[in-house]
């Protein structure tokens, strides 16, 4: 145990200055993805006018009251606000009711039936930094907090996908016709968006050999189940390459896209605090070099 | 000590985080268990929408199995600001379709129903047994500039269904 929280949290190390600005690129990485999330649901929850599927908060109350007088901009408008609190560290509670408002957000945008994901990794993030700044006071203590949060309920959630597929289907999962039947269904939603149906090569390959079909899915499968690799800093970098290479697999294959999950792997995959106090360091060596051969002259 | 405290919220985080996807089905955003793509080789339903306007007749509620073989022309959803998995949903989640219903099903179209009459098509996918994907289109909803009609077939199999206006 106390080494899987060493590896998470890494509390006792201090912080450099490099991994101080990749931790504010990162903040403003999540803050970005929620803002993008909360202004689109706003313009279209405006369009929603009953609620066929109530979820969360929603099946405890009536979430239409979210779908008149502009509420959902006003919603949008007061996430932002509290983002900027957060970010600035103006008030702790910031980023937790920023997180409240975006849950109510939520459940307006799809009360019409669908269930997204594609923001919940923005939101786990979010309260990552919500929960950091609530109980840690020290701002190592909450920026290693939120990382280790982060890399352990990100890891949490592909393998809860991996094992939803086992539960619901067993291994077979992995049938190569099972994709055959998923690029199908998402055909369908392509002619429906569009008025066309077109293949791209991976799809044409796919479904002319089943084999290459379960190959792939298989892949999926094998790398959300490894997903707990990231919950350690040796394998982290490569399980969340891999993972990376599964989302971008499902856009080719099945033409969904998660954006916000490739973002945000990126940003917690790799050690961008070491690698920017690389750079700092050469910039100021080259810098030095420069002037003491009088290359380089300040005035 | 401070792994301690790291640890201790962890705990209350995955305590909360449990009941209240145990509690919701599965589902209490930014909690999920992520069960997409979880039903290997089951059915599916979607949706697609045509635009018949120059037809003129009344609609035949007679299912199509080539997309080819659609009335109409296209009306794609994209660049209409309308999100694809909330049509498809609409149409395979109500089991009420009462006047409410129809008139938050009208409001997603918004100003797109002015002028045009669209037919709403129930897309049934599933492999055969010879492992191909096969598809049905049903009409489901045709709207009007001033009227919406449900498929007859598929109001009586619905669980409370308020004659069309």
């Amino acid at each position: 145990m106390k080494k899987l929280l060493t590896n998470l949290f890494d509390f006792e190390r201090e912080e450099t200055a490099g991994e101080i600005l990749a931790f504010r690129l990162f903040e403003l990485g999540m803050a970005y993805w929620v803002l993008h999330y909360a202004w689109t649901w706003a313009f279209y929850i405006l369009k929603i006018g009953d609620v066929v599927l109530p979820l969360g908060i929603a099946q405890h109350i009536d979430i239409s009251f979210m779908f008149s007088h502009h509420l959902s901009l006003f919603n949008a408008a007061a996430i932002t606000i509290l983002l900027g609190v957060g970010f600035f560290r103006l008030w702790r509670f910031g980023y937790v009711s920023a997180l409240l408002l975006m849950h109510i957000q939520y459940t307006a945008r799809f009360s019409l039936g669908e269930i997204s994901h594609g923001a919940n990794i923005a939101g786990m993030v979010l309260l990552a930094l919500a929960l950091g700044a609530l109980f840690f006071r020290d701002s190592v203590h909450a920026h290693r907090f939120t990382y280790g949060f982060s890399y352990l309920f990100l890891g949490l959630g592909y393998m809860s996908a991996a094992t939803c597929k086992l539960v619901a289907s067993g291994p077979l999962w992995v049938d190569g016709h099972h994709m055959w039947l998923w690029i199908g269904e998402r055909t369908v939603d392509t002619f429906s968006l569009s008025g066309q149906i077109d293949y791209n090569w991976l799809q044409e390959l796919t479904l002319n050999h089943v084999s290459i079909a379960t190959l792939i899915l298989s892949f999926g499968l094998l790398t959300e189940l490894f997903a707990f690799l990231m919950w350690f800093k040796r394998t982290r970098p490569w399980i969340m390459t891999l993972l990376i290479g599964m989302h971008i697999g499902v856009l080719f294959t099945m033409k969904i896209s998660f954006p916000a999950n490739v973002a945000m792997l990126l940003l917690l995959a790799y050690p961008w605090g070491s690698w920017i106090d690389k750079g700092l360091m050469r910039m100021n060596v080259s810098i030095f070099d420069r002037r003491k051969h009088g290359r380089l002259r300040f005035t | 000590m401070i792994h301690q405290k790291a640890l201790y919220v962890i705990i209350g985080t995955v305590a909360v985080a449990a009941l209240l996807v145990l509690t919701h089905v599965g589902e209490f955003w930014p909690f999920s268990i992520y069960p997409m793509f979880s039903r290997g080789g089951h059915p599916w339903v979607r949706s697609v929408v045509r635009d018949v306007s120059g037809s003129g007749a009344a609609p035949l509620w007679t299912a199509i199995d080539e997309a080819s073989d659609l009335p109409g022309d296209p009306y794609p959803l994209e660049p209409a600001g309308i999100n694809q998995n909330d049509i498809a949903n609409f149409v395979s989640k109500s089991d009420t379709w009462d006047a409410k219903r129809l008139g938050a099903m009208r409001k997603v179209f918004g100003d797109a129903l002015r002028f045009r009459h669209l037919l709403i098509y129930r897309a049934d996918g599933n492999l055969n047994d010879g492992g191909q994907v096969r598809v049905k289109f049903t009409p489901f909803i045709l709207i009007t500039p001033d009227t919406t009609y449900l498929n007859p077939d598929v109001a009586l199999s619905m669980s409370h269904v308020e004659p069309a206006q």
